[in-house]
């Protein structure tokens, strides 16, 4: 449990029973738009950030859900989403 | 020897005698004893030989801090014989000696010690080439300590459990037994653990005063009664905890005691707020031949006394730099053993009244005085002491040095926990600074010494526990700060390290053989950092965790390198905190797996089970692994797979349709009523991860299958490519709710028709049609008609609770055509002679659709659904040079087929065998194969290389796909 | 026998100006800038080292070398890398320690073993000894494997892989320092890169901490922090995923194995070092992280998983357990760029569990790619744009844990 994970509907949990997602990158391109960079771009290049991230769970072992959280990579300490983000994400 | 077992303190009961074996020899003890206590009491001194130099080693710490007191014990080495509880019955052997510990052959290799400096290896042995692996051989054998036999078998049990709490409490002395006793008054459950077997810590051996004319002793029975009488409180005792992560995550391990069935017990505490408070360590005083049998630390020689009734030696020098030390010299000397004389590091800061008992008694006391060199080679015969300035020297024969430079606080557990420690000046201490949320440290870790002042520290410490777990203890807490700061604050500490003159066997570390030389040779080479230094020098690497450098290392470096205003920086610690048997750490290694509701009945039918990811399956279920029947069955009567195992999904809602089309390539909007529609699911690579087929049971409700392997993950999957969408949609997994039964072969449909009223004809229900029956009129089963395994086939899903009802029933209506079991072997065989593939066996992370020839399946006009893995299947639709499915056929057809996993080559690798049989039914060897696209067309000459073939190929052909009926007749029957 | 003491680690002065620079004191890097001296001349080289030489993956990992890997791109590299430590032992005067025990891989199922079978007659292909053992063949190897039904997974059998073993990583490390010291290379430890200068799609000059540094070619070998060190000073990003990998050791015992083993269902490693200690290891967190901490999980899991195919185990003691960090690509396999995007802006990163074992090979032709600005052969299917082509490596054939994209 040295990862716990805030899920929105279960609670804070040990960060094992949940699923990363990846860097959040934004909805999913039109088919059409995905060039071959594009779709690279999409699937594979992350940031690596060394910081503050916001990214993508899923409570795997609990209610299923997906929701976003933001994560220090450097302590993997679980942050607050900023108030603004929780508007816009709402 | 007779032992001091009248002392209130002494803990081993002189009614209860215990016998243990120690090189072959019967020694006793008593009940309390630990291996090393009854050991020394029968006069053995030596305990070991040290890793690399063959030094002999005895009791040290008596904490278990280095590795000196190491024993096997019934098999099990490494042991710590001065932590280990002596049992009757037990069989102690020495290790890492030729000989005896005593008499030990490779005790020469100590005068090698100057030809071996730091990094010695790094520059022997080398040259010339051929020298190194017979060196190799050499230091294999003289390296390591214990022996562990490969064929050792662990005969006891062990347990493990996972308490949660408010509260977690390291260390059962007079600070922890106080914190926890103000957090429980507040309310709070609160675990205390205590490595030792009973509680009291620092005050449980001393007779020394405390208050009211009670002796610290007696005050440790106090606290510990109250502890142990607070329901709010659980006490662990021969409990080491070994690490600690982030939000208060705990390990320890507990010794069983003789009611438990267990021998150790891995726990694992969840606490909302953590206290440590386990005291201090002594920091060893360094000089020449610091580790000779004979050398022991304050705590060490006082506790042989008190707790086990063993005085250390008929006379002894004390060289120490605190206080403890000068109270152990009294009470020592009134215990009957000869104090020679006490010498303190210290110029001044003593306790005038400790100092004028020494006085009382006659005993000679040098302020500013220093061991600088042990005489003796097995034993200690003189010390040598000097004033610090090294200017004046004495030797005086003695058989016992209590040697200690100072106090340092137990911060190992801290360091663990990622705290930041920082060097205090005041206490020559490294003191937490800026503690995780919810961690508080208390006691003598933090400098005090007066024994209120611990008791309140700790006090204070259980009232911000509570806090932190958000009860409110304000007003006490304010005046408990108070209280404690009008008690008396951490005394100045000694800094003393280096010794005068220096020696050349100055041990920085036992259990690496690390000298202050070495660390001098370290620098040397141009390292300075105590990291670096540790690396090259292997200074706190061994099983001590830096118990015994862990304090000295970052003093000396920092006083012979850094400027003098740069404080030195700790060295880090790494979990385990004491090395911990991995028989304790896997616990009850409970085995789970799933079964399926007719796992009992695979088995009775004498199917030979294997795991499946997380299932068990029957592979096959012929006695001798020939399959032959099961696949003859199939093909030409009548039977039966357990298929429970396959993922079952219903997925309903407005959006229902969006999500399928989204993760699905294949074009889900016009599923016909009563069909079956077979499809695919790409990553966005365009790579097969799943396969399937989905039925529309009504408006906007779906029921979908997935593979066993990617049941598990496929509503977290669906719901990730949809997951910033807002789609109205609902998955339910059902793999659980139903099992699945496949009755395959050309009689299926007879045994069917004699368990169910429904026509289930050629018309009325043809090829991949989907109809929902009732077996027997009673049970209703969702059945589909595939053709995996190439065959007339129906896949019954079935309410898991009907499960073995309906299997009975079609055992029964199958008997005609005698109906058997199949497994997984044939099912694999079958699918083959189909050409069908398994993923991950005929594909694997870079196959895409296009790959497999399954591009058929996927449905390009959909791009508004985004479909996931679309984009990669319109790169890669022409892409050229990539590896393709392809079917082969032996040249020879008397050649047994590839084993799978051979690769298929010419100058180079083109590709590799996927799967290859023999088939019964075909009379020929055929397989799949992954092969580079040029060499994919029908008829193409494969080369295959084998392992082990010495370069002999044999040859196949590319070969139509199926090889079993490429029409599909037998499938619409 | 006394030998003099002599400096491993000069003290460099430092330059405003180098021909090239190696971001990252890893093993990666001070074998390029070792090669890029004595191979290649070109010495006014500077090591830069935000920490000190070999505190990242190089003094993490567990040494384990081997030649048996999936793919024809990766398995000539590998083999020569294997062949050089003995080589550089004595060009570098400096004891590696190769200690050529072989490596035993097990197999606990018939796929596992097919698998097994494709890496085996790759490697025999390649003139690279390697063969595939029934179970009774590892117990004689091996006689501490439990090859009994009783283990979970029971052994089926396994790759053995004579040519392999250890080497003792700090080592190299300290004798290819020492090598670059002698050749006029310099190392700036406590030095961190804080920007690369980029001016007309070409590299001017590089940021430090102690200033700024005019050079023409850099080499980002940064280990894990290659990508985020990409990102963030030259807008690249990269198709990698940082995340902690896990190792430890027990207390040390008389020789009890004389091979490395490793199984892929129990994803665990054992090997015996020099010293006696049972290294073992091999797990990561599947998320990404820059901590390098450990975990109460993995400890527990490994104990769970030794002592079921070393029964014998039991009765041994983890003694201390560390973590480093792994560049995880979606294949497995690493990138390796040079004057793309950027001219003069070459990388080396990526190689997740395979940095160690590689090290020196790769350093020595990343040196002649960035002597000569000619990719060698022997690189050039690492390069980034395979991806964005659909020509994922297959040096793993199972999905990756790690990617959201599975």
């Amino acid at each position: 449990m040295s990862l716990t994970i805030t899920c929105p509907i279960c609670g804070k949990r040990s960060g094992y029973e949940f699923r990363y997602g990846g860097e959040d990158k934004g909805p999913r391109p039109d088919e059409d738009e995905l060039t071959p960079e594009k779709w690279f771009d999409y699937t594979h290049l992350n940031t690596c950030i060394a910081g503050m991230q916001k990214e993508w769970w899923c409570h795997r072992d609990g209610c299923g859900t997906w929701f976003k959280i933001y994560r220090d990579t450097r302590t993997i300490g679980e942050v607050p989403l900023p108030v603004e983000d929780k508007i816009k994400d709402a | 020897m007779k032992r001091l077992s009248q002392l209130p303190t002494c803990r081993i009961d002189p009614e209860k005698k215990v016998f243990i074996t120690y090189r072959g020899k019967s020694y006793q003890g008593y009940e309390g004893d630990t291996v090393a206590s009854l050991l020394y009491a029968n006069g053995i001194r030596i305990f070991s030989r040290s890793l690399k130099y063959h030094r002999p080693r005895g009791l040290y710490s008596l904490d278990g801090e280095c590795s000196n007191t190491t024993m096997a014990i019934d098999g099990i080495p490494n042991l710590r014989t001065e932590t280990t509880p002596a049992r009757h019955g037990m069989t102690v052997k020495a290790q890492n000696v030729v000989g005896s510990p005593e008499f030990d052959l490779l005790g020469i290799m100590d005068r090698f010690s100057r030809a071996m400096p730091a990094g010695f290896f790094y520059h022997m042995f080398h040259k010339p080439p051929s020298l190194w692996p017979l060196a190799l051989k050499r230091i294999r054998k003289i390296a390591g300590l214990g022996t562990l036999r490969h064929d050792f078998v662990m005969q006891v049990r062990f347990d493990e459990i996972y308490p949660h709490t408010d509260l977690c409490v390291i260390g059962g002395g007079p600070a922890g037994m106080s914190t926890a006793l103000a957090a429980a008054d507040q309310g709070l459950q609160v675990i205390l653990i205590e490595a030792r077997p009973w509680l009291g810590g620092i005050f449980d051996y001393r007779p020394a005063k405390y208050l009211d004319g009670f002796s610290l002793h007696e005050r440790a029975g106090v606290l510990s009664q109250r502890v142990t009488e607070n329901k709010n409180i659980r006490v662990f005792l021969q409990t080491a905890v070994v690490g600690i992560y982030p939000d208060n995550q705990i390990t320890a391990f507990q010794v069983g005691g003789r009611p438990d069935a267990y021998k150790e017990r891995y726990v694992e505490i969840r606490a909302k707020s953590l206290v440590v408070a386990t005291g201090c360590l002594e920091r060893p005083l360094l000089f020449e031949n610091n580790e000779r049998p004979g050398v022991m630390q304050v705590g060490c020689a006082h506790r042989l006394a008190r707790t086990w009734g063993i005085l250390p030696g008929k006379n002894a020098v004390f060289c120490t730099g605190h206080d403890l030390g000068l109270e152990a010299a009294i009470d020592l000397f009134d215990l009957g053993m000869e104090v020679l004389c006490v010498a303190d590091n210290r110029e001044d800061g003593q306790d005038a009244e400790l100092v004028a008992e020494l006085k009382k008694r006659n005993i000679p006391f040098y302020r500013g005085w220093v061991a600088a060199k042990v005489k003796g080679k097995k034993a200690v015969k003189a010390v040598t002491i000097s004033t610090v300035s090294g200017t004046r020297r004495r030797d005086i024969p003695c058989e016992v040095l209590v040697a200690s430079a100072g106090l340092t606080p137990a911060t190992g557990l801290l360091s663990i926990a990622q705290c930041k420690l920082s060097y205090d000046n005041h206490t020559g201490f490294f003191l937490p600074v800026n503690l995780p949320e919810r961690v508080y440290a208390s006691g003598r870790m933090l400098g005090f010494h007066h024994p209120l002042s611990i008791e309140i520290s700790g006090r204070l410490a259980g009232l911000n526990a509570a806090a932190g777990c958000k009860e409110t203890t304000n007003g006490l807490r304010k005046e408990v700060e108070e209280q404690l700061a009008t008690l008396p604050g951490p005394p100045l500490g000694s800094k003393w390290v280096s010794p005068p003159g220096k020696g050349k066997k100055v041990f920085i570390c036992f259990d690496e053989d690390a000298t202050l030389q070495n660390i001098d040779q370290a620098f040397s080479v141009g390292f300075e950092m105590p990291e670096l230094i540790k690396r090259f020098t292997a200074a706190g690497t061994g099983p001590g965790q830096g118990g015994i450098p862990g304090h000295n290392l970052p003093l000396y470096v920092g006083q012979s390198r850094l400027p003098a205003d740069d404080p030195p920086s700790p060295t880090t610690v790494r979990p385990p905190m004491v090395p911990v048997l991995l028989a304790t750490y896997a616990g009850k290694n409970l085995d789970m797996s799933k079964r399926t509701p007719v796992h009992d009945l695979q088995i009775s039918s004498g199917g030979k089970m294997e795991r499946v990811g997380g299932w068990r399956r029957a592979r096959y279920f012929s006695p001798d692994k020939s399959i032959r029947e099961e696949i003859e069955a199939v093909r030409t009567s009548v039977a039966i797979l357990d298929a429970s195992t396959l993922g079952k999904f219903r997925l309903h809602g407005p959006d229902a349709l969006k999500a399928l089309q989204r993760v699905y390539v294949g074009d889900m909007t016009n599923i016909a009523e009563g069909k079956v529609k077979y499809s695919a699911m790409c990553n966005d690579d365009g790579c097969l991860i799943d396969d399937g087929v989905v039925v529309q049971r009504g408006k906007n409700d779906y029921f979908f299958t997935t593979s066993t392997a990617r049941a598990g993950g496929t509503i977290e999957w669906i719901r990730f490519h949809t997951r910033y969408d807002g789609w109205d949609f609902h998955l339910v997994n059902l793999t659980d709710a139903f099992g699945v039964i496949n009755l395959a072969g050309p009689k299926a449909r007879e045994v069917l028709e004699r368990a169910t009223d429904s026509d289930v004809s050629p018309e009325a229900f043809p090829y991949a049609g989907y109809r929902e029956l009732l077996i027997l009129n009673t049970i209703p089963v969702r059945v589909m008609r595939l053709g995996f395994v190439g065959e007339l086939s129906f896949e019954l899903h079935v309410p898991a609770s009907y499960m073995i009802t309906v299997w009975k029933i079609l055992e029964e209506t199958g008997k005609p055509w005698g109906i058997r079991n199949f497994g997984l072997e044939a099912q694999n065989i079958l699918r083959m002679e189909k050409g069908h593939v398994i993923i991950g066996s005929e594909s694997e992370q870079r196959t895409t659709l296009h790959d497999l020839g399954l591009g058929f399946l996927w449905h390009r006009n959909k791009p508004e659904a985004k479909t996931v893995g679309a984009a990669a299947l319109k790169h890669t639709e022409n892409q050229k040079g990539r590896l393709k499915l392809v079917g082969f056929e032996m040249e020879d057809s008397a050649s047994a087929p590839p084993r799978d996993g051979s690769i298929i080559v010419d100058e180079k690798i083109r590709g590799y065998v996927c799967t290859a049989r023999y088939s019964h039914t075909l009379n020929a060897s055929v397989g799949m194969a992954l092969v580079e696209d040029r060499l994919s067309s029908i008829s193409e000459r494969l080369a295959i290389f084998e392992d082990d073939c010495n370069g002999k190929l044999t040859y196949a052909r590319v070969a139509r796909m199926p090889f079993y009926d490429p029409e599909g007749a037998r499938l619409k029957i | 026998m006394v030998f003099k003491h002599e400096q491993l680690l000069g003290k460099s002065r430092f330059r405003s100006s180098y021909d090239a620079v190696i971001i990252g004191g890893g093993l990666h890097g001070l074998a390029t800038a070792y090669y890029l001296a004595k191979d290649h001349g070109i010495n006014n080289v500077a090591v830069i080292e935000k920490r000190y030489i070999g505190f990242g993956g190089a003094g993490r990992n567990t040494a384990i070398v081997r030649a048996n890997q999936r793919t024809q791109e990766n398995l000539p590299l590998y083999q020569e890398a294997l062949k050089l430590w003995p080589l550089l032992t004595r060009e570098l005067d400096f004891n590696l320690m190769f200690y050529n025990c072989g490596n035993l891989n097990l197999a606990h199922s018939d796929a596992a073993i097919k698998s097994l079978r494709l890496n085996v007659s790759s490697a025999q292909f390649h003139g690279i000894d390697s063969r595939l053992l029934d179970a009774k063949e590892c117990k004689t190897l091996v006689p501490a494997l439990d090859i009994s039904d009783r283990p979970r997974y029971p052994i089926f059998g396994g790759m053995y892989h004579p040519p392999g073993g250890i080497v003792r990583h700090d080592a190299v490390v300290w004798g290819l320092a020492r090598g670059c010291i002698k050749h006029g290379v310099h190392i700036h430890q406590n030095t961190e890169v804080t920007d690369i200068g980029v001016k007309n799609g070409k590299v001017e000059f590089i940021e430090t901490t102690r200033g700024k540094i005019k050079t023409e070619k850099v080499l980002n070998a940064a280990g894990a922090y290659s990508a985020a060190l990409a990102y963030q000073m030259l807008d690249i990003r990269m198709p990698i995923s940082v995340l902690t990998i896990q190792a430890m050791v027990t207390q040390p015992l008389k020789p009890l194995m004389d091979h490395v083993v490793s199984s892929g269902a129990y994803h665990v490693y054992a090997n015996q070092t020099l010293k006696g200690e049972i290294a073992t290891g091999s797990h990561m967190d599947p998320w990404p992280n820059y901590t390098t901490q450990n975990t109460a999980y993995y400890i527990k899991h490994q104990a769970e998983a030794l002592t079921e195919l070393f029964p014998c185990l039991k009765g041994a003691k983890f003694m201390r357990i560390w973590g480093g960090l792994a560049d995880m690509t979606p294949d497995m396999a690493p990138i390796i760029d040079g004057n793309d995007p950027v001219e003069g802006y070459f990388v080396d990163c990526g190689w997740g569990y395979f940095g160690f074992k590689s090290s020196a090979v790769t350093g020595k032709y990343m040196a002649r790619f960035m002597a000569t600005g000619q990719c060698p052969a022997i690189l050039k299917p690492f390069t980034r744009q395979r991806f964005e082509k659909h020509r994922l490596m297959g040096e793993t054939a199972a999905l990756v844990e790690f990617s959201p994209n599975n």
